[in-house]
């Protein structure tokens, strides 16, 4: 085509740039148009959606025990949640089972949201567990691997958006909607007013923490298996911590008996538990531990009873840092037994 | 010189060709705001124009209100019936357009007593006509079973044509959705409405019948024909069902045949042994009261039949039927 | 600037904004997600749609307004949409252009040729008004299956956008599926490979809103035409002429499409957009004769019968046409779906599928559920799907609608259908495996899907003891399956005692329960123990199912699943209830 073509007249140039405007016109009432939403009408955005909650006779007390907790610049989005085992399966489904079989009472739930900003919210989760025991066995064995301790109390980590904790009999979550400071400080300050609205029995504790070895000790670690621990049917109320020796991540367990007499037989029973499950017994250079030491398909697993304690090492890849362990655990639940018949 | 006049052309035929577009557009403006519909379709698919059926009774008459006749021969016995509450003429005037509302739900036999009888249906045609001067009488019903076999098996459809009246089968467009007020059930449901439009008058004719669901059949029962769509649905709540087919229809009169009664195996019956001759019959402006005394001929209590109560609570009639003071006569 | 160069970056313009789209229709509030975007623009333009609904409705949804614009400009200026707006008409011109670019000048003019054949569009649209159009005899909107617009948005969302991002991931996380896309995707193909025969095939020959803006373009004030009759007659003119319009000879103004390339190509500069007719002649009327005419009406009118012979609105409804939550009743839905694919593309869990003619013909590429499909039934927390409906055959609903909370508690929750139990193919109530994940799942608070718990004797499952203690018991039988049944949801029943025992363990011939527990009393030897298994079997509450079908998508009977969902019971409807409303 080339030099053969047309010349181009004025007002086809001019309509033509007509047309470009009215492009550009649209393009930008697309553009304008696209910033004016609001997500809620999908439905989607569960925060401000009004769910049915599980009520019961008691929800009125915990309306006003949750509501006393609302964070500054923030304010309940719907009416609190009360469940009891029947029906917790309805908040939090297959996980259920993991709190009703750990003396779970009740769970009260509530969502909070900034007035600022309504993409920011968090919902609050207080796991009546009715034992500081049972509360802190299911904050235990869920706790994050990504776990940053938080703040002053004993027994709380956080993650990036979300806040655990143990409050006497409690188990805390606050869940939130995403990772923004603001909203970790409202998080912050409402575990504040818990500790300050919600009563406990100051005396209960957990005395078993205090008998872990304090060297090499990894902060955060403790676990508190109510029952089956280690798949031994026998091993209840057992805690387990790591320690970091000699580059080696070992475990410890322990678990307080009624009495002396029943210590021996669960300690028995795990070390039988163990050979009729394929250990082998093995070969120990420390005298104190002959005959306690088994190799379990390449780890070591050692289990000794000392007074009211069973206690020992869980599959330890290195038998000498096990060993280790196994003796300054041994030596400090000594200490213990005889302090305390020392009084 | 022809270049202006092409000019003019041109321009005649441009602004003819504007104005016809500009009219296109005005039109197409107008349409669309007359058409503009700024809500959206509501949620419930609400039918349009709901039908209300008519009332058809009469002022009521103090003590005239229902008669019991005892006899075996149904001609004599609805003549004597129908005498006592003040003749045919007190609810039929001349020239006027009846419809009687028979059970003809079954395609049986009429020595069954699953259906009215066709001499009961061609006596009181034959009043209607001879006695009151009604200009046209029909007969209709929407049957279980399929309507043509159900008119001719029952013999209503014979008997009713010989004297006279028309018969009037079911067909799709004849069914409206209606709402009754202060109902439960009936929200938005399809009748058979057509027929009812042209009428005057509305007669029930119905026989006295166990009924496996709902304890008894009797008058108000009867209405169910009256209902379309999925209707045995209703099943799941029976007397909730009857009591407000009770408020939905307000016929002129009914009948209750009670001179043999189904006393077991209903509604369908099937043996000539499921029936007991009772020797009653019964004519009412009161379906409440007449279907409360008819329940008394199966053995049974009014409470016995929770619709009837509902029914009398609703307003649709009393099941006090003796405060109605019916008036009781025999003939042989 | 040339005209044609602002026509082209007008096409690419509207195509890349329809694709956008597209991309963007994806629940979330990223710059590349729904937002406020109007994806629906396209759609609401189309004066199909909104004279189709309007037919079948009597009403102008008030969306769809938009189509009176296009409507208006085009009895102004002509068939502008075709050339300049439509992303299927892009589409066409530029496969057009790819596939013809080689041949000669000739060869281009006998293409783009006026055909007689070129009516056939209009018969297509006379036939779909008219089946819109009689509601005495049942009015159905099937416009949308052949209008360029939802044809286009259907195939991109439901055929091209899943291909494209099943490598990428933009628009959804996992892979999406379309039940016979297949189909959706061949007429496509079908339509862009025809330009290879003939330039704009369907543009030419079958669209029905070309048809529509040829009907309505006959007044327009500009148009293309000579300004003088005599000229060479090279006939350049028509080389790339994109409707096939003539626009050397008689002008057919119904036809053009106003693609100016006649206007580019004349060396001469003697076509031109005018006001006067071209001096050449014109023709303003489509070119379809009366019998064409009476016998597309006559098709129209009967086809709606016709089609619903099948009963398919009646009794013989079938029942896996599961509606998405707000659907209006089955004939004001079939008034108004357009089958564009919207609702498809915009669930989130890919539940919503293309409709296939099992529910009868007009039930194609409707919006059916299909729980097999997709990552979890319809989500309770979900309406999106009305929320982009272009014509409200699914009602924007709200979330508390759905739910039947708040302001419509008393209509209570929406239900799309009821969950079936088909119990010789439940694990538990067939075959004595232990399976509650349809209860588990179910969605609804209380459950809809409730459990009772029964204990049944294993097969084989009667042994004699030889010898117990407090917690094991030793069968002289030393067959027993090893470890079968220390999964915990085996029991040891002691049929003298009437007692029973979680079973922790078992070796070939003895059974171990719980140290925790003990027997109450010791069998004894040569008495009877039964293995038995600890059932909870699924029933479901009919009054609280809504049909979302949550637990057919998880039932692990994965062929034919045994709970199913069908579409009884569904709020949107009077005459598929099951129950009574108390």
């Amino acid at each position: 085509m080339g030099p053969a073509r047309r010349r181009v007249r004025r007002p086809e140039s001019a309509i033509s740039f007509c047309l470009l405007a009215v492009l550009l016109f649209i393009g930008l009432g697309v553009f304008i148009k696209q910033s004016d939403f609001e997500m809620a009408r999908f439905g989607i955005n569960v925060a401000t959606a009004e769910l049915p909650l599980g009520e019961s006779e008691e929800s009125k007390d915990d309306q006003t025990a949750l509501n006393s907790l609302v964070p500054t610049g923030f304010e309940t989005l719907s009416k609190t949640g009360v469940y009891n085992p029947e029906n917790l399966y309805e908040k939090i489904n297959g996980k259920a089972p993991l709190y009703t079989e750990s003396g779970f009472e009740k769970l009260s739930t509530q969502r909070y949201v900034s007035t600022a900003d309504e993409s920011l919210w968090a919902e609050l989760y207080v796991y009546d567990m009715g034992t500081v025991k049972n509360a802190f066995s299911v904050y235990s064995v869920q706790r994050r691997a990504e776990a940053e301790p938080f703040g002053p109390m004993r027994f709380a980590y956080r993650t990036a958006n979300a806040l655990y904790l143990v409050h006497g009999k409690y188990y805390v979550e606050l869940v939130g909607s995403t990772e923004s400071a603001e909203l970790f400080r409202a998080m912050a300050e409402v575990t504040r007013k818990i500790r300050a609205n919600l009563t406990i029995d100051p005396n209960a504790g957990i005395a078993e923490l205090a008998l872990f070895p304090e060297e090499d000790f990894v902060a955060g670690s403790v676990k508190l298996y109510l029952v089956n621990a280690f798949g031994s049917e026998g091993l209840t109320d057992t805690f387990t911590a790591r320690y970091k020796l000699d580059d080696e991540t070992v475990a410890a367990f322990l678990s307080r008996r009624s009495d002396p007499q029943d210590a021996q037989a669960v300690a028995k029973g795990y070390y039988e538990f163990l050979i009729n499950n394929g250990a082998t017994s093995k070969q120990t250079a420390k005298k104190i531990l002959e005959g306690k030491v088994v190799d379990f398909y390449g780890t070591t697993e050692i289990v000794f009873d000392t007074g009211p304690f069973v206690a020992g090492i869980h599959e330890a890849e290195n038998q000498q840092a096990a060993e280790k362990l196994a003796e300054r655990l041994l030596n400090k639940l000594r200490e213990v037994i005889n302090s305390a018949n020392n009084e | 010189m022809n270049e202006q006049i092409d000019k003019e052309l041109d321009r005649r035929e441009f602004l003819a060709r504007a104005g016809k577009a500009g009219i296109s557009i005005a039109a197409a403006g107008i349409a669309s705001y007359l058409l503009y519909d700024s809500t959206g379709p509501a949620a419930s698919i609400e039918a349009q124009d709901p039908v209300t059926l008519p009332d058809f009774s009469v002022p009521q008459i103090p003590a005239q209100t229902m008669s019991v006749v005892k006899g075996y021969d149904r001609a004599k016995t609805v003549d004597k019936a129908i005498e006592l509450l003040g003749g045919i003429e007190r609810f039929v005037k001349l020239g006027e357009t009846v419809a009687i509302k028979p059970n003809v739900a079954f395609a049986s036999p009429p020595m069954l007593g699953a259906t009215t009888r066709p001499e009961l249906v061609a006596e009181v045609v034959r009043l209607c006509y001879s006695r009151a001067g009604a200009k046209q009488v029909y007969v209709t019903d929407n049957p279980i079973n399929d309507p043509a076999s159900c008119f001719a098996l029952s013999g209503i459809g014979k008997a009713a044509g010989q004297a006279g009246a028309k018969v009037i089968l079911p067909k799709d467009n004849f069914f409206k959705y209606t709402t009754l007020t202060g109902g439960k059930l009936i929200r938005n449901w399809p009748i058979f409405y057509e027929p009812f439009t042209k009428i005057d008058k509305l007669i029930g004719i119905a026989p006295v019948k166990h009924h496996h669901r709902s304890g008894a059949s009797m008058t108000m029962k009867n209405w169910y024909g009256l209902l379309g769509g999925r209707r045995n649905i209703f099943h799941q709540d029976i007397n909730t069902i009857i009591a407000e087919l009770a408020m939905m229809v307000k016929p002129t009169l009914v009948i209750l045949d009670g001179t043999q009664v189904m006393m077991t195996n209903g509604p369908t019956g099937g043996s000539i042994s499921d029936l007991r001759r009772v020797d009653t019959l019964i004519a009412s402006c009161d379906m409440v009261a007449a279907d409360s005394y008819g329940c008394g001929l199966l053995g049974l209590k009014v409470t016995d039949l929770p619709y009837l109560t509902k029914a009398h609570e609703a307003g649709a009639g009393t099941t006090d039927f003796q405060s109605l003071k019916p008036i009781l006569a025999t003939v042989s | 600037m040339r005209i044609v160069q602002t026509r082209r970056i007008s096409q690419v313009f509207f195509f890349t904004l329809f694709v956008w789209f597209c991309i963007v229709s994806t629940i979330g509030d990223k710059l590349w997600q729904l937002r406020g975007w109007p994806v629906n623009w396209f759609l609401q333009l189309d004066p199909l749609v909104a004279i189709g609904t309007i037919l079948t409705t009597h009403k102008l949804y008030w969306p769809l307004l938009w189509a009176l614009v296009v409507i208006c400009a085009t009895i102004i200026l002509g068939r502008f949409f075709c050339s300049w707006v439509c992303p299927f008409g892009s589409i066409h011109h530029f496969a057009g252009f790819l596939g013809n670019r080689k041949k000669k000048a000739a060869e281009k003019i006998q293409l783009n040729k006026y055909r007689k054949a070129q009516c056939v569009k209009y018969f297509v649209l006379i036939v779909f008004l008219f089946m819109a159009a009689f509601p005495s005899v049942g009015a159905t909107l099937q416009a949308g299956l052949l209008d360029p617009i939802p044809l286009v948005t259907r195939s991109f969302n439901l055929v091209l956008l899943p291909i494209a991002d099943s490598s990428v991931n933009v628009t959804s996380v996992a892979g999406r599926f379309y039940e016979s896309a297949w189909l959706i995707f061949a007429i496509f193909l079908t339509a862009v490979l025809l330009n290879l025969v003939i330039p704009r095939f369907y543009c030419r020959f079958i669209c029905p809103l070309g048809a529509f803006f040829g009907v309505i373009d006959r007044f327009a004030l500009w148009r293309i035409g000579k300004s003088q009759n005599e000229c060479v007659n090279c006939r350049l003119c028509e080389k790339s002429c994109e409707g096939g319009c003539q626009p050397a000879g008689n002008m057919r103004v119904s036809e053009c499409v106003l693609c100016f390339n006649c206007l580019d190509d004349c060396k001469h500069e003697l076509v031109s957009y005018q006001t006067r007719p071209s001096l050449a002649g014109e023709e303003t009327d489509p070119d379809i004769s009366r019998r064409g005419f009476v016998l597309s009406l006559a098709s129209g009118i009967l086809a709606v019968p016709a089609v619903r012979l099948g009963n398919k609105l009646g009794s013989n409804w079938y029942h896996r046409v599961i509606r998405p939550p707000g659907a209006l009743g089955e004939e004001q839905f079939l008034q108004r779906c357009i089958k564009c694919g919207q609702c498809m593309r915009v669930c989130p869990t890919n539940v919503i599928q293309p409709g296939g003619i099992d529910g009868g013909l007009e039930n194609l590429w409707t919006p059916v559920l299909n729980n097999r499909i997709g990552s979890s039934g319809c989500q309770l927390n979900c309406v999106a799907c009305g929320q982009v409906c272009p014509t409200s055959a699914l009602r924007p609903i709200k979330l508390s609608e759905k739910l039947g909370i708040g302001e419509f508690a008393d209509r209570g929750p929406i239900k799309l259908g009821t969950a079936f139990l088909d119990r010789p193919r439940c694990l538990p109530w067939a075959m004595d495996k232990p399976c509650i994940v349809c209860e588990e799942n179910c969605p609804v608070s209380p459950k809809a899907i409730y459990t009772q718990e029964c204990f049944n004797t294993v097969r084989d499952g009667i042994f004699t003891v030889k010898k117990a203690t407090n917690d094991t018991v030793e069968t002289v039988e030393d067959n027993l399956p090893l470890d079968k049944f220390a999964t915990g949801d085996y029991y040891c029943f002691i049929e003298e005692g009437d007692e029973r025992t979680k079973i922790v363990g078992n070796t070939e011939n003895s059974i171990e329960i719980s140290p925790g527990r003990q027997f109450e009393k010791i069998p004894a030897a040569g008495s009877k123990i039964q293995i038995q298994v600890r059932l909870q079997r699924p029933h479901i509450d009919i009054e609280k199912c809504i049909g979302c079908g949550v637990c057919e998508h998880e039932c692990p009977v994965s062929g034919r699943k045994a709970v199913r969902v069908s579409a009884e019971g569904e709020t949107r409807s009077t005459d598929r209830t099951l129950l009574l409303k108390g």
